[in-house]
């Protein structure tokens, strides 16, 4: 680990520099850094972490996309049941608040408060720590999904996870470091999981894209074209070392060899998933008592379940930024039945998901981040419905470094604004980083004349929440 | 706003009472238990509504005289059980379909309506309101109609301004500046004694005087002061951030994109010799003013593979490419240029930009994804309007109102009707049921398209709530959609199974000269031949029941099992209509999508998007910021005018959007980095000047789109190299002065075509329609890996276009899936176009065509190799490459010899993956086995070709 001090002093590597010093055997730059007990070229090694004791060693981020409303789920707010119907003065004057229709109960020994929507959830409790008091900028989707994503919705920057791959490299050269099962289609797409101007080879590998039609893909969650139908891997192998030769002739003549190196390293890794993935991907060695406690196989769980469940494999196998991603959660009508069903295809899998890690002794070790762009109003929308609010919402963590048992921040009376424990998406970014062991004032990226951060020139660490 | 935009509907003060009086002529209709609810206000307004789905045309909540006069249509839909009266079990039925619809209502939801910020008024205003107004209302009327009444009749609140405004359920009850137009003060007046408020006793005159002049007055309704929190109101603690600012047109316009386009004068710079022409001046300009000096010309096998490739979507072939080696004549570029912009392939690489653009696909999407057999008519029009080179303003005429341009002929008609396509290929909830939703999701989607595609403007924003950034009004979003919603959009399909809105087609066969359509083979005649015999005879097990044996479930089931084969059956049989017993297509295949004039109306403006939130009505229009003068509809929907207003030199944005969009596939990156959105949300133009010169020029120069991509070929700019000195890079590292050319990867069309072209397998020539012309209905996975994922040697631009089916060399070299306006693709690198190029079988069967073509070559193999980088890349090995190949061929085949191909466990294995992957292999797809190992050598270094980082990119 570099001091900060001694940071200051070195001038910035530019990004060709850096590539250079890294690509001393050509190809091998992320390589180099991201394979198990390497560490990063020394020219990049003083933005990259770890800069503190890390506390989780991979994220598993469940992505609500549609943004789920937080008064029926996480946010119990009494004073709604009290005033229900009633209508509100001021800004909102006319908006009539509606109770939540689902029953809050106490959860776990830390008695934390969760709707009755998610039964099997609330059991671990006590490894949950709500973030009660969130808020973001725009109560836009598209725009507060890639903030959630990336911290701007105006401009093209790297995602949370190529930032946390960038700054912590792999545990498995054999794998991407960032996998996204079932990403958003809509609000800012590939961004998402995009890299932007981080070295391409941070871009999350996308599975199982959500599809429109009938047969979502994402189901399966499969990689096309997985295997070579006739050739084998010796002789794919002196194929694409041909390959690398052709490419690296190339760089010597081309402008952006940064994007030559990138089509290197994608199959570099290409070549080596091809052995990993397919079986992590597949289920079905998985033992019929775990394929039912995730709820594959089981009608509205299957899908989410399965998703979870590869999740999994993935952090066992060290992948560093694991994203699993479900829409449907943009209730503006039909709230009691279609939340209800929401919630349903979720709690079992996440309830497994927390079990499965926990039994594994990985949950210690692994972040377990819940939440959508921003939550919903406590007022109605029609009879049944919720409209966008991104004033205050809630998401939720679990797992390597975070508190149990604790509600953190909240919102005010009504559920509509966060009022205490605020924390804005680069806070819980900066959060994040720093449970993961990186300073996220130190994780910068030397681009375009000035050094970038995923918090930009915000956010700041939410230490209550640090066990 | 400048100009009140709102009206009420003219026939205001008539609609309540014929409203009412249609509901009470309604309940007479039905039994005698029907006229005592009648008296029942729940029930007056579940009748009400009942009418208004069905007569409402501009769902303004309120029925006009000419909506009641053309109702015929209505009213056979409302005698829901076609008795030729309709009596209350028709509005039951109704009512229960309606329940059973919300029940299943899944669509996508408006975005929440800012509150906005109370006006501030001045005391007096106060003053006048809180003692002659407010009173009133509350002495004389909130018994009845406020929070506070036992019951709110008629569903309508007086208690603030708005709910007067919302109205209840004879429509707005206000509207402000206009007492004559205003219900509140139509019923104080006591006119009609039918309608008369308060009912008990006429307000005195003083009071009316004083309601009146304060509608007059605007309604001003004092924020604050008017409802101090009273019980069963909330305090909201919340800050006011939801809330957003009110619009300013006159400062809106002095945005960037909304001033006119100015004629610029081309700059003065230092080293003119370097500039070609004028773009180049302005380029320099910008160079000169940052410090940066322009890189050296690419050299000439870098140009012309860049200018091919961005012409033509293709590689250069190497005749052309010696043929350009050998040009020494001074106007050796031009030659390219022109050549390229003279063949069918400059057509179909620029009609698929414009079909990104268009949202082109061949199937509706979203949940029940039905196919649009006849869409690719519109494509193939769009790509001869790219190869005619037809003037942009009359190419986005005739997308919008083609239907309404004069026509000197059939073909000329059916041409311009097939352009109006345009408008019916967009995604579309066909499952949705409420056929009301339906058409308003069905407007906003083809707002969406028009403003963003042909406006960089997103004026779908404004749907639900003032736009948040730009100064659109949502009234301005209504008056825009009102001229679509007087326009019909034929988009064929057929009622069945998820597809609860069916349409028709324009007839085009009196233009003789269109194809009519694909055969259908013999193989997919008979697959629906069965498939027809499947559904038609009904399945025994439930006819052999005994109807009075049946359980009403029973029943239930098999009434919708009937319905469904005979949906199921009316589909395959429409569908082999279109095809002679021989399968080939007939006139009843020449049909077309596309819109026509229907009825018009001004549209409602909804409060939030909302149907049942009408809040008066707009008048049609465009955006008020970009026009201040009242929009003039001489006759019909207003769509000849609205594209004669777009396709405009005029208009500020259209010429500006357009010749962004070819600077952006020229150059890689626009002038506006933001394609679709010239609006505050947007990029601002790095080069402003620029952006003005060409736009006004395009206009002047008669909207020619070869002539702009000419002049930008064969400007210096477009000739520089892409290499830059570490110096300039440093200098300018977003290359935003264009003092270099910037390296691009290849869009996933590219790709795939240009390995069609080097393995020498294209069939160039255009095939007939699409695939997608055999099918009807929804389309089904069976069907999608039947007929569409074959792989067939034509450009990508052919290929079938279904959404939700994007192929996975399209989806891996990120070909979007049509759901949006796309002017910028993504351009990612990734593992999955690694395996892609690695294991498809598809690139494994182009390779061997590849190898095949080399091995045909009757030369040494040094020149073989040489052959394949010049077929491939457009130069000779350079540097170690041509050894490099060599002692690979050498080591392959040896290995390959030595190893066994593939031992038959690893097949096995192989099928059960691909099996458990869910993919149907047509056992016809997989690549063959090599002979040799000679050919097994040289498939590997032709496909190694495919994989190299330089052969999807142009630098």
């Amino acid at each position: 680990m570099i001091d900060g001090s001694d940071m200051n002093r070195r001038p910035r590597p530019s990004r060709r520099d850096a590539l250079r010093v890294a690509s001393s055997g050509f190809g091998l730059l992320a390589l180099a850094g991201m394979a198990r007990g390497a560490r990063a070229p020394l020219a990049l090694q003083d933005s990259r972490g770890p800069h503190l004791q890390p506390r989780a060693k991979r994220v598993i981020f469940l992505c609500m996309s549609g943004a789920p409303s937080h008064v029926d789920t996480f946010d119990h707010k009494p004073e709604l049941v009290a005033r229900n119907g009633a209508t509100l003065s001021g800004v909102r004057r006319g908006a009539k608040l509606l109770a939540s229709p689902f029953e809050f109960k106490p959860r776990g020994k830390s008695g934390l408060m969760i709707s009755e929507l998610f039964p099997k959830l609330g059991a671990h409790a006590d490894d949950m720590c709500l973030l009660r008091g969130m808020h973001t900028d725009v109560p836009v989707h598209a725009q507060a999904t890639t903030m959630m994503h990336t911290g701007s919705f105006q401009f093209v920057r790297p995602s949370m996870g190529a930032w946390t791959l960038y700054g912590l490299g792999s545990e498995n050269r054999d794998l991407p470091g960032f996998v996204t099962i079932n990403p958003p289609t809509g609000g800012g797409g590939a961004q998402n999981y995009g890299s932007a101007f981080l070295p391409a080879t941070h871009q999350g590998l996308r599975i199982g894209l959500a599809r429109s039609g009938r047969n979502q893909r994402g189901a399966n969650a499969p990689v096309d074209d997985i295997a070579n139908p006739r050739q084998g891997k010796e002789l794919q192998r002196k194929q694409l070392d041909l390959v690398k030769k052709l490419n690296e002739e190339r760089a010597k003549r081309s402008a952006d060899a940064d994007e030559i190196e990138a089509v290197i390293e994608s199959y570099e890794l290409a070549f080596r998933m091809q052995s990993e993935l397919p079986e992590l991907l597949d289920l079905s060695r998985e033992k019929k008592e775990t394929l039912e406690m995730y709820g594959v196989g089981q009608g509205e769980t299957d899908r989410f379940g399965r998703q979870c469940l590869i999740a999994r494999h993935l952090a066992e196998a060290g992948v560093r930024f694991i994203e699993v991603g479900i829409g449907g959660w943009d209730h503006h009508r039909n709230l009691r039945e279609e939340l209800t069903q929401s919630c349903r295809s979720i709690d079992q899998p996440i309830a497994a998901l927390l079990k499965d890690l926990k039994d594994r002794r990985l949950l210690e070790e692994t972040l377990v981040i819940w939440g959508g762009e921003f939550g919903r109003t406590p007022y109605a929308q029609g009879t049944d419905g919720r409209d966008h609010n991104h004033l205050g919402f809630t998401t939720w963590m679990a797992g390597g470094g975070v508190k149990g048992g604790l509600s953190y921040g909240g919102t005010d009376e009504n559920g509509i604004e966060a009022v205490s424990g605020r924390m804005s998406i680069h806070d819980w970014h900066a959060t994040i980083l720093h449970l993961m062991g990186v300073d996220h004032e130190r994780l910068t990226y030397p681009y375009a004349g000035r050094d970038f951060r995923l918090t930009d020139v915000h956010g700041e660490v939410a230490t209550d929440i640090l066990s | 706003m400048e100009r009140s935009r709102t009206q009420p509907p003219t026939s205001a003060s008539r609609a309540v009472p014929l409203a009412l009086a249609a509901c009470a002529a309604l309940a007479a209709l039905g039994t005698p238990a029907a006229a005592q609810r009648a008296d029942d206000e729940r029930s007056a307004e579940e009748i009400f509504s009942f009418m208004k789905r069905r007569m409402d045309k501009n769902f303004d909540g309120l029925i006009s005289e000419s909506e009641w006069t053309r109702s015929a249509r209505a009213f056979r839909r409302a005698d829901v059980d076609r008795d030729g009266v309709i009596s209350l079990s028709d509005v039951e039925a109704s009512r229960a379909k309606r329940r059973g619809d919300a029940r299943r209502r899944g669509t996508p939801a408006p975005e929440p309506k800012p509150a906005t910020p109370p006006a501030e008024l001045d005391a007096e205003t106060v003053e006048f309101f809180e003692s002659n107004v407010r009173p009133v209302l509350a002495t004389h009327c909130y018994s009845c109609h406020s929070e506070s009444a036992s019951r709110i009749k008629g569903g309508l609140r007086v208690d603030s301004l708005e709910h007067l405004l919302k109205g209840g359920l004879g429509g707005p009850a206000l509207v402000p500046g206009d007492p004559e137009a205003s219900s509140l003060i139509e019923v104080v007046r006591y006119e009609d004694p039918m309608f008369a408020m308060p009912p008990k006793e006429k307000l005195p005159d003083d009071a009316i005087r004083d309601l009146e002049r304060w509608v007059r007055m605007g309604a001003p309704w004092p924020a604050e002061a008017e409802s101090p929190a009273t019980e069963g109101e909330v305090v909201d603690t919340a800050s006011g951030s939801e809330a957003y600012g009110t619009i300013d047109l006159a400062e809106g316009r002095q945005f960037w994109s909304f001033q006119p386009i100015e004629t610029q004068n081309v700059p003065e710079v230092e080293r003119d010799e370097w500039a070609l022409g004028d773009v180049d001046r302005f380029l320099l300009a910008g160079m000169e003013e940052a410090g940066v000096a322009p890189a050296k010309d690419a050299d000439d096998e870098t140009w012309l593979r860049r200018v091919t490739f961005d012409l033509t979507g293709l590689p250069p072939r190497p005749s052309e490419v010696a043929d350009f080696l050998e040009d020494r004549s001074d106007e050796r570029y031009e030659h390219v240029v022109d050549r390229l912009l003279a063949s069918s392939a400059y057509a179909e690489r620029f009609g698929r930009h414009w079909l990104d653009v268009a949202r082109y696909a061949e199937s509706s999407g979203k949940a029940s994804n039905v196919v649009y057999p006849h869409a690719w008519r519109y494509r193939d029009w769009v790509i001869d309007a790219f190869g005619d080179d037809m003037p942009f303003d009359q190419f986005v005429m005739k997308q919008i109102a083609g239907d309404l341009l004069p026509a000197d002929s059939e073909e000329e008609r059916a041409s311009n009707q097939i352009a109006t396509g345009y408008l019916a290929v967009g995604p579309k909830s066909h499952q949705a049921r409420d056929p009301r939703q339906f058409r308003l999701d069905l407007v906003d989607e083809q707002v969406d398209a028009i403003s963003q595609g042909m406006l960089g403007l997103t004026l779908s924003c404004a749907r639900c709530h003032d736009h948040k950034f730009d100064p659109i009004p949502t009234e301005d979003y209504y008056a825009f959609a009102g001229i679509l919603m007087s326009t019909e959009t034929l988009y064929g399909t057929q009622r069945a199974a998820g597809n609860n809105h069916a349409s028709g087609l324009i007839d085009v066969s009196g233009a003789a000269s269109l194809p009519a359509g694909p055969n259908m083979d013999e193989a997919t005649r008979r697959f629906f031949g069965r498939a027809l015999d499947r559904v038609r005879p009904s399945e025994p097990a439930m006819d052999e029941m005994n109807p009075e044996e049946m359980t009403p479930e029973e029943m239930r089931r098999k009434r919708q099992q009937e319905r469904r084969r005979q949906q199921q059956g009316g589909l395959i049989e429409s569908l082999l209509s279109r095809f002679d017993d021989r399968g080939r297509a007939t006139d009843a295949n020449r049909v077309a999508m596309g819109v026509r004039e229907a009825e018009a109306i001004d549209l409602a403006v909804l409060d939030r998007g909302e149907i049942d939130r009408p809040r008066g009505v707009a008048l049609r229009g465009v955006p008020q910021v970009l026009e201040p003068e009242p929009f003039d509809i001489v006759s019909g929907s207003g769509r000849l005018e609205l594209a004669q207003w777009i396709a405009s030199g005029d208009n500020p944005l259209t010429a500006r959007v357009w010749v962004n969009r070819v600077w952006h596939h020229m150059f890689g990156v626009g002038l506006v980095a933001t394609p679709d959105n010239f609006g505050q949300g947007g990029k601002r133009p790095t080069h402003p000047e620029l952006l003005d010169h060409l736009a006004a020029s395009f206009v002047q120069d008669g909207w020619s789109t070869k002539a702009l991509v000419r002049e930008l070929a064969l400007s210096r700019a477009y000739r520089l190299s892409s290499k830059a000195s570490s110096r300039a890079r440093r200098a300018d590292p977003e290359n935003a002065t264009y003092a270099r050319m910037r390296e691009r990867r290849l869009e996933a069309e590219a790709v795939r075509d240009a390995m069609l072209v080097v393995s020498g397998t294209l069939e160039a020539e255009r095939p007939v329609g699409s695939p997608t012309n055999a099918l009807e209905g929804r389309l089904q996975r069976e069907e999608v890996t039947r007929y569409m994922t074959r792989e067939r040697p034509v450009r990508s631009v052919y290929m079938p276009a279904l959404r939700g089916y994007v192929t996975d060399a399209m989806e891996a070299f990120d070909a979007p899936d049509a759901a949006f306006v796309t002017g910028a693709r993504e351009a990612t690198t990734s593992a999955t176009q690694a395996l892609y190029m690695m294991n498809d079988s598809d690139v494994l069967r182009l390779s061997d065509a590849f190898a095949e073509r080399l091995l045909e070559l009757d030369v040494k193999e040094a020149q073989r190799i040489e052959a394949a980088f010049v077929i491939a890349f457009g130069r000779e090995p350079e540097g170690g490459e041509a050894r490099a190949v060599r002692s690979f061929l050498k080591d392959y085949e040896r290995s390959y010899e030595g190893a066994r191909p593939e031992a038959e466990g690893d097949k096995k294995e192989r099928r059960r993956r691909n099996r458990r992957r869910g993919r149907l292999l047509d056992p016809t797809n997989e690549p063959g086995v090599h002979a040799n190992g000679r050919r097994a050598a040289w498939s590997a270094f032709a496909q190694s070709l495919f994989q190299s980082a330089e052969f999807r990119a142009i630098s």
